[in-house]
C-alpha cells in the first residue's frame, strides 16, 4: 500500500492504475458490513435494487409487497452505537393512492438525474413517479405483468422504457408522450429480463423464457440478433491490432468517469460500422457474418430458433464497456457472450444453483473483472474470464433476488427473499478493529 | 506436529464423549475438561468449532441438545469461536431451530422441542450480549423474530418493564402518600380535637364510675374493717390494690357502662387512623419537616394517653370486647344442664329422656335463681352478675341469643360485622411473583366481605349417648359393652340399678307416671310424636347403616378387582425396551460401559410400544411372543448398526 503510494508520487505509477489497484484490493475484501445497516421497510421480497447513476447515494428498491423505497446510503439517519442504520427517505406501498396494488418486480432511476423513478408491477402497470412529490406523473398499462424494466443510461435522444412482461412482445413506453412507442416481437413466450446496450442507445437486448437472447436496433424492424449457444469461441477475443489492444486492456479497468471518451467512441465505432457492416478483422468470427448482413430484416429461420439457454434467460447485464454480455438462465449457467461475435465464450462459472422462477438481477465490478450473481441464498463473485468463484457471500436466510454493485463506494447491496436489504463493504480500516477488540473480547471464567 | 495431532484428536473424543449421552445437561467435568484445552490454542478451538459443527449435523436431537450447549459455553468466552459460529449461523439454527420445512429437527421429539427452544432463548442471549460485534447474529435474530415470527422469552425486556412498573407503582404510592399527607395538613386540628374529645369524655366518665363505685365500696368495707379492727394503711393499700377490680357494672352505672363502651369502640378507631397516620408521616418525604415533626410528636401523645386510658378501661373489668362471650358461657351453661342431667340419670329410659330434660333444667334455673339471689355479696364472678342482669333486663337478647347459631372459631371472626372496607392487595408482604399488574389501592367493599364471610355449616348430628349394657358378670363388675339395642352377650339392653339388676318396666312407667301428671295433655301428644319420629329415625339409621355397609364392601371388591388388573398391566407393560436391554446385555459379548450408553441413546430413537402391541403380545400367548422377540431383537440389532455404523 504505502509502496504503491511512493510509486504513484515518484510517478512510477500511473495515477488510475492506482486508483484501480486500490479499489480492486477493497472489492477483494468485501464482507459483511457490520456498520451499515438498511432498515428494510419492506414486508415482502426484495425483487430490485439500484442506486442512482449521477450521484451513487440513493438506493431504491421494489419488493413483492407493491412498496419501493429509496434509501440514502451514504448519511444515515441515526446510529445505535457505532452501526449507522439507514432508514429510508420515503417509501410508496399500497396505501398509496396510486401506487400498485401487486409486487413491484422491477424499480430504476431515471438515468439523467434522481428526479424521477420507474416502477413495473404484477399489476400490468407501469408508473413513472416523481421523487419529489411521490407522485406518479405517467402511468403505463401494459397487456400482463411486468417483469423488467430498464432505461439507456446512454440515450440522448429518446426517453423510452423497455418492458419485458408476460406479453411475447416487447413494448417501449416513452416518457414524454406517455405512449407505447415500439412493439417488438419475435419472442415466443415472456420476456423476463430486458437490458439495454452499453455502447449503443439504440441497441436493446431481451431474454425471453423461451431462452431466446434477441438483439433489437430500435431504429429498424425485427431484431438483428439471436443469440445461439452452439455458437461458441474460446477465451476472449483477441486485440484488433497491438496499439488498441493496450488501449482497451487499460479501459477496461478505467472508471466511468475517466473512460467516458472511452465510451462515446466505442458506441462511434458501433455506430459506423458495427451493425451495418461487419467489423473487417475479428479472427474467430464465423464467415456467415455476410450472410447475416444479408438476412437481417427477417433473420434466417434457423437462426430465429436458436436459444441461448434451456430453459428461461432470467438475467441479463451487459459488462461496462459494452462488449460482454452475461446471462444467467434457469438451466442454472450463467453464460458470458461476446457482444460483437455474438459467440458464446464457453467461460464455465461455478454456479451451484440458480433461481428459475423469479428475474435475477447481476451485476458486474466497474472494471469487469468480477460477476456478482444470486445463487440461491448466497451471491457469489466470479472472476468473468476464468469463472472461478472468488467471493461467496452468504448473509441471506431466504433467496436473494438482486444485487447492485456501487461503484464509488465498492459497495455490494443484496436484496432477497427474506425482507432484507444487506449491505457488503471493504473490511473495515483498524481503528474500527481497535474499537471492537477492545470490547469484545474472550472472557473465559475459567 | 505429531502432538499437535494428538491433541486435536484429545478435543474431539472430548466433545464427543461429552455429548453422547442421555442427560439433559453436559457433565460438568468433560464441559471443563474440553473449556481448559480449548482455552490454550487457537487450533485446538477451530478443530473444536469444526467437530461441534459436524456434530450438529447429527441425526439425532439429544446429540444435537448437547451440542449447543457446549456451542453455547464457548460462544459466551471465546472471540474466536464467536467469529468462527457466526459465520456459519444460518446453518446452526437451520439444524437447531429447525426453521426450514426440508430440514426438520430429528427425532425423539420431546428433546427436538427442547432443542428447539433452547436454541432461540441461546440466540436471544447472543444477540443481546455480541449483537453489536456481529452483523448475522442480528440478522439471524431479526429473521427469527421478524420474518418467521418465532416466539422469543424476550427476557431482557421483560426484565426492563418489570422495572419500570414497579418504579411506576412506587412513583404512584408516593403520590398517594403526598395526597394522605396534604389531607392530615388541612384537618391535623379537627383531629386531633376529635381524638382528644373522646379522651376527655372517656376520662369523664372514669372518673364518675370510680366515684361512684368508691362510694359504694366503701360502706361494705368499712363494715369490715371496723369489725376486724385494721389500720387505715392497710385499708387503703387494700383499697388501691382492689381498685381495678372493684368496680362493676350494676343498675346504677349502666348507663355510663354503655357510653363508656360506645367510647371504648370510637377510641380503638382512633388507635387504627392514628397508627396510620403516623406511618404516613414517617413514610412521606416532604419539605416541611417542622410541620411533619411537630404533628408526629403530637400524635404520639396522643397515642400514649389513649394507651393509658385503653388500659384504664381494660382494667375497670369490663373487658367490652368480651361481653359477647360471657353470654355465650351463659348460653352454654344453660346447655349443659340436659346433658349433665342425661349422664347422671342414665338410669332413666330414653323414651321419657325429654322429659326428664325438661324437669331437671326447671330445677337447675330455679337454683340458679335462688342462688343470685341470695348471693348478695357483690365479689362474686362477672358471669353472675351477667346472668342477673341479662335474666331481668334483657330477655329478648337472651331469646335472640338462643336462636343464635354457634360458629367455630377462626379468623374471620376478626371482622365479624364490621363496615369498614379492606384493602385487597395489603397483606404485609411484598410480593413480587404476581402475574400483572396490582393496583396497591383496590378495596374490598364490607358488604362483599360479608357475602365471603358466609359460612356454610354441615347439620351434625349429635351422636346419642350408646348405654352399656351394664348386665353383672360372672367375675364380678358390670358389662362395659355397648350396644344399640342388644347385648350378643346379656340380651336386649334394659336399664339396670347400679348391681346391675334390670329395673322393672312397670316401675319405670310408674317413675315416669308423675312427670306424665305434671305435663299438660299438649305436652304429652307433642312427646308421643317426639318419640315417634326418634324411633323412625334410628330405624332409617340403622337400614342406612346396613346399605352403606353393603355398598363398602361392594366398593372394596371393585377396588380389589381394579388393582389386579392394574398390576397385570404393569407386569406386561415393564418396558419391552428395557427387557430388550437385558437381552442384548446378556445375549451380547463384550459390552462396555460406553456401549450401555449408545444403547440408551438408540432407545430414546426407538418407538414406544403401544397398548395395542401390548394386548396383541399378550393374545398371541408364550410362544409366538418368544418368536417375535427374537425377530424384534435382530431388528433392533440391524437399526442400532444402521445408526451407529461407527460406533458398533
Amino acid at each position: 500500500m504505502w509502496k504503491n503510494i511512493r510509486d504513484r508520487e515518484a510517478g512510477k505509477l500511473r495515477p488510475n492504475s492506482f486508483a484501480n489497484r486500490v479499489k480492486s484490493d477493497r472489492t477483494s475484501s468485501l464482507q459483511l458490513s457490520n456498520h451499515k445497516d438498511i432498515v428494510s421497510p419492506h414486508r415482502g421480497s426484495v425483487n430490485s435494487l439500484q442506486v442512482d447513476l449521477t450521484e451513487g447515494r440513493y438506493l431504491l428498491s421494489g419488493a413483492s409487497d407493491a412498496s419501493a423505497a429509496v434509501f440514502d446510503i451514504q448519511r444515515a439517519t441515526h446510529s445505535e452505537g457505532l452501526i449507522a442504520k439507514h432508514q429510508c427517505i420515503f417509501a410508496v406501498d399500497k396505501q398509496h393512492e396510486h401506487g400498485h396494488k401487486y409486487a413491484i418486480s422491477s424499480a430504476i432511476w431515471y438515468p439523467v438525474d434522481t428526479g424521477l423513478f420507474v416502477t413495473g408491477s404484477f399489476d400490468h402497470h407501469i408508473n413513472v413517479w416523481d421523487t419529489n412529490t411521490t407522485q406518479v406523473v405517467v402511468n403505463f398499462k401494459l397487456p400482463g405483468k411486468v417483469y423488467r424494466t430498464a432505461m439507456s443510461s446512454l440515450a440522448t435522444s429518446h426517453m423510452l422504457i423497455a418492458a419485458g412482461t408476460e406479453d411475447v412482445q416487447v413494448r417501449l413506453c416513452d416518457i414524454s408522450s406517455g405512449a407505447f412507442s415500439h412493439t417488438l416481437s419475435g419472442h415466443r413466450d415472456g420476456v423476463m429480463s430486458v437490458e439495454w446496450s452499453a455502447s449503443s442507445e439504440w441497441v436493446l437486448i431481451t431474454g425471453g423464457c423461451d431462452g431466446a437472447i434477441r438483439f433489437w436496433d430500435i431504429r429498424r424492424a425485427g431484431c438483428f440478433r439471436v443469440l445461439d449457444q452452439s455458437q461458441s469461441q474460446l477465451g476472449r477475443r483477441p486485440p484488433i491490432s497491438g496499439w488498441t489492444a493496450n488501449k482497451l486492456s487499460t479501459s477496461k479497468s478505467l472508471l466511468a468517469s475517466q473512460g467516458s471518451n472511452m465510451k462515446s467512441r466505442i458506441p462511434h465505432k458501433k455506430l459506423t460500422n458495427g451493425n451495418a457492416t461487419k467489423p473487417s478483422s475479428t479472427g474467430k468470427l464465423p464467415a456467415k457474418g455476410s450472410t447475416r448482413q444479408r438476412l437481417h430484416p427477417g433473420l434466417l429461420s434457423g437462426q430465429d430458433r436458436a436459444v441461448s439457454h434451456y430453459g428461461a434467460v432470467t438475467g441479463l447485464k451487459v459488462t461496462g464497456d459494452g462488449m460482454y454480455l452475461l446471462s444467467a438462465g434457469s438451466d442454472s449457467r450463467l453464460k458470458l457472450w461476446d457482444v460483437e461475435s455474438g459467440c458464446n465464450t464457453l467461460v464455465n462459472f461455478e454456479t451451484i444453483r440458480l433461481q428459475t422462477n423469479k428475474p435475477l438481477q447481476l451485476a458486474t465490478s466497474q472494471d469487469s473483472s468480477l460477476v456478482f450473481a444470486p445463487c440461491m441464498a448466497t451471491v457469489k463473485a466470479f472472476d468473468m474470464w476464468t469463472g472461478k468463484t472468488s467471493l461467496t457471500f452468504s448473509g441471506h436466510y431466504e433467496g436473494v433476488n438482486c444485487c447492485w454493485y456501487n461503484f464509488p463506494d465498492q459497495e455490494l447491496y443484496t436484496g432477497g427473499n427474506d425482507r432484507q436489504i444487506l449491505v457488503w463493504s471493504p473490511s473495515q480500516n483498524s481503528t474500527e478493529l481497535d474499537w471492537e477488540s477492545t470490547a469484545d473480547k474472550d472472557n473465559w471464567s475459567d | 506436529m505429531e502432538e499437535e495431532r494428538v491433541e486435536e484428536s484429545k478435543v474431539r473424543v472430548l466433545i464427543e464423549n461429552a455429548t453422547n449421552s442421555t442427560d439433559s445437561e453436559v457433565h460438568p467435568r468433560l464441559l471443563k475438561a474440553i473449556k481448559s484445552v480449548v482455552r490454550n490454542s487457537d487450533s485446538e478451538l477451530r478443530v473444536a468449532a469444526q467437530t461441534l459443527m459436524d456434530l450438529m449435523k447429527f441425526d439425532h436431537s439429544q446429540v444435537r441438545y448437547l451440542t449447543l450447549l457446549v456451542i453455547d459455553e464457548l460462544f459466551m468466552r471465546s472471540k474466536l469461536f464467536r467469529s468462527i459460529v457466526v459465520e456459519k449461523l444460518d446453518q446452526l439454527l437451520t439444524l437447531s431451530v429447525g426453521f426450514r420445512r426440508s430440514m426438520v429437527l430429528p427425532e425423539p421429539a420431546a428433546v427436538a422441542s427442547t432443542l428447539r427452544s433452547k436454541a432461540i432463548e441461546f440466540l436471544e442471549k447472543w444477540n443481546d450480549s455480541f449483537g453489536i460485534y456481529h452483523r448475522k447474529l442480528r440478522l439471524g435474530y431479526d429473521y427469527l423474530k421478524n420474518t418467521l415470527r418465532l416466539q422469543f422469552p424476550n427476557i431482557q425486556a421483560n426484565a426492563m418493564r418489570r422495572q419500570q412498573e414497579r418504579m411506576e407503582r412506587e412513583i404512584r404510592s408516593k403520590e398517594i402518600l403526598l395526597r394522605k399527607y396534604g389531607m392530615l395538613k388541612e384537618n391535623f386540628s379537627s383531629i386531633k380535637e376529635e381524638i382528644q374529645s373522646t379522651l376527655d369524655e372517656i376520662k369523664e366518665c372514669l372518673d364518675i364510675v370510680h366515684s361512684k363505685e368508691d362510694d359504694g365500696d366503701m360502706i361494705p368495707l368499712d363494715d369490715d374493717t371496723t369489725e376486724e379492727f385494721r389500720s387505715v394503711e392497710l385499708r387503703q393499700i387494700r383499697l388501691a390494690a382492689l381498685k381495678g377490680e372493684m368496680v362493676h357494672e350494676n343498675h346504677d352505672n349502666k348507663v355510663i357502662f354503655d357510653a363508656l363502651r360506645e367510647l371504648y369502640k370510637l377510641m380503638s378507631k382512633h388507635m387504627v387512623s392514628i397508627q396510620e397516620w403516623i406511618s404516613v408521616l414517617v413514610r412521606v418525604d416532604s419539605t416541611d419537616i417542622r410541620f411533619r415533626d411537630s404533628a408526629l410528636r403530637e400524635f404520639i401523645d396522643l397515642q400514649n394517653s389513649l394507651r393509658v386510658v385503653k388500659r384504664q378501661c381494660e382494667e375497670l373489668g369490663c373487658n367490652f370486647t368480651e361481653s359477647a362471650n360471657h353470654d355465650d358461657e351463659d348460653e352454654d351453661f344453660w346447655e349443659e344442664g340436659p346433658v349433665g342431667a342425661t349422664k347422671d340419670g342414665g338410669t332413666s329410659e330414653k323414651k321419657n329422656e325429654d322429659l326428664v330434660v325438661v324437669s331437671t333444667s326447671n330445677v337447675i334455673k330455679s337454683a340458679d335463681n335462688s342462688k343470685t339471689g341470695s348471693g348478695a355479696h357483690v365479689g362474686n364472678v362477672v358471669k353472675n352478675g351477667e346472668v342477673c342482669s341479662s335474666n331481668s333486663a334483657s330477655s329478648l337478647r337472651n331469646k335472640l341469643l338462643a336462636d343464635a347459631p354457634v360458629i367455630e372459631w377462626g379468623s374471620f371472626l376478626n371482622n365479624w360485622d364490621s363496615r369498614t372496607d379492606i384493602l385487597a392487595n395489603q397483606r404485609g408482604l411484598e410480593l413480587q411473583s404476581h402475574w400483572g399488574r396490582v393496583d396497591y389501592d383496590a378495596t374490598i367493599p364490607a358488604e362483599k366481605i360479608a357475602e365471603l364471610n358466609v359460612r356454610a355449616s354441615l347439620y351434625k348430628e349429635d351422636q346419642p349417648e350408646i348405654q352399656p349394657c351394664r348386665a353383672p358378670l360372672r367375675k364380678g363388675g358390670l358389662c362395659p359393652r355397648r350396644d344399640l339395642k342388644v347385648c350378643p352377650f346379656h340380651g336386649p339392653i334394659v336399664p339396670r340399678d347400679d348391681e346391675g339388676r334390670p329395673l322393672n318396666v312397670s316401675s319405670s312407667l310408674d317413675e315416669t307416671t308423675p312427670d306424665l301428671k305434671i305435663g299438660s295433655v299438649e305436652q304429652l301428644v307433642r312427646q308421643a310424636v317426639k318419640n315417634v319420629r326418634t324411633r323412625d329415625k334410628e330405624a332409617a339409621e340403622t337400614r342406612e347403616h346396613d346399605k352403606k355397609a353393603l355398598k363398602r364392601a361392594k366398593l372394596a371388591k371393585i377396588r380389589e378387582h381394579n388393582a389386579g388388573v392394574l398390576q397385570d398391566a404393569a407386569l406386561a407393560s415393564t418396558s419391552r425396551s428395557s427387557a430388550f436391554g437385558e437381552n442384548m446385555e446378556t445375549g451380547g459379548e463384550g459390552t462396555g460401559s460406553d456401549r450401555n450408553k449408545k444403547k440408551t441413546l438408540a432407545s430414546m430413537l426407538r418407538k414406544k410400544v403401544s397398548t395395542k402391541d401390548r394386548l396383541s403380545r399378550r393374545l398371541l400367548g408364550a410362544k409366538s411372543s418368544a418368536l417375535t422377540k427374537r425377530e424384534l431383537k435382530l431388528n433392533e440389532d440391524a437399526n442400532y448398526r444402521e445408526a451407529f455404523p461407527n460406533q458398533w
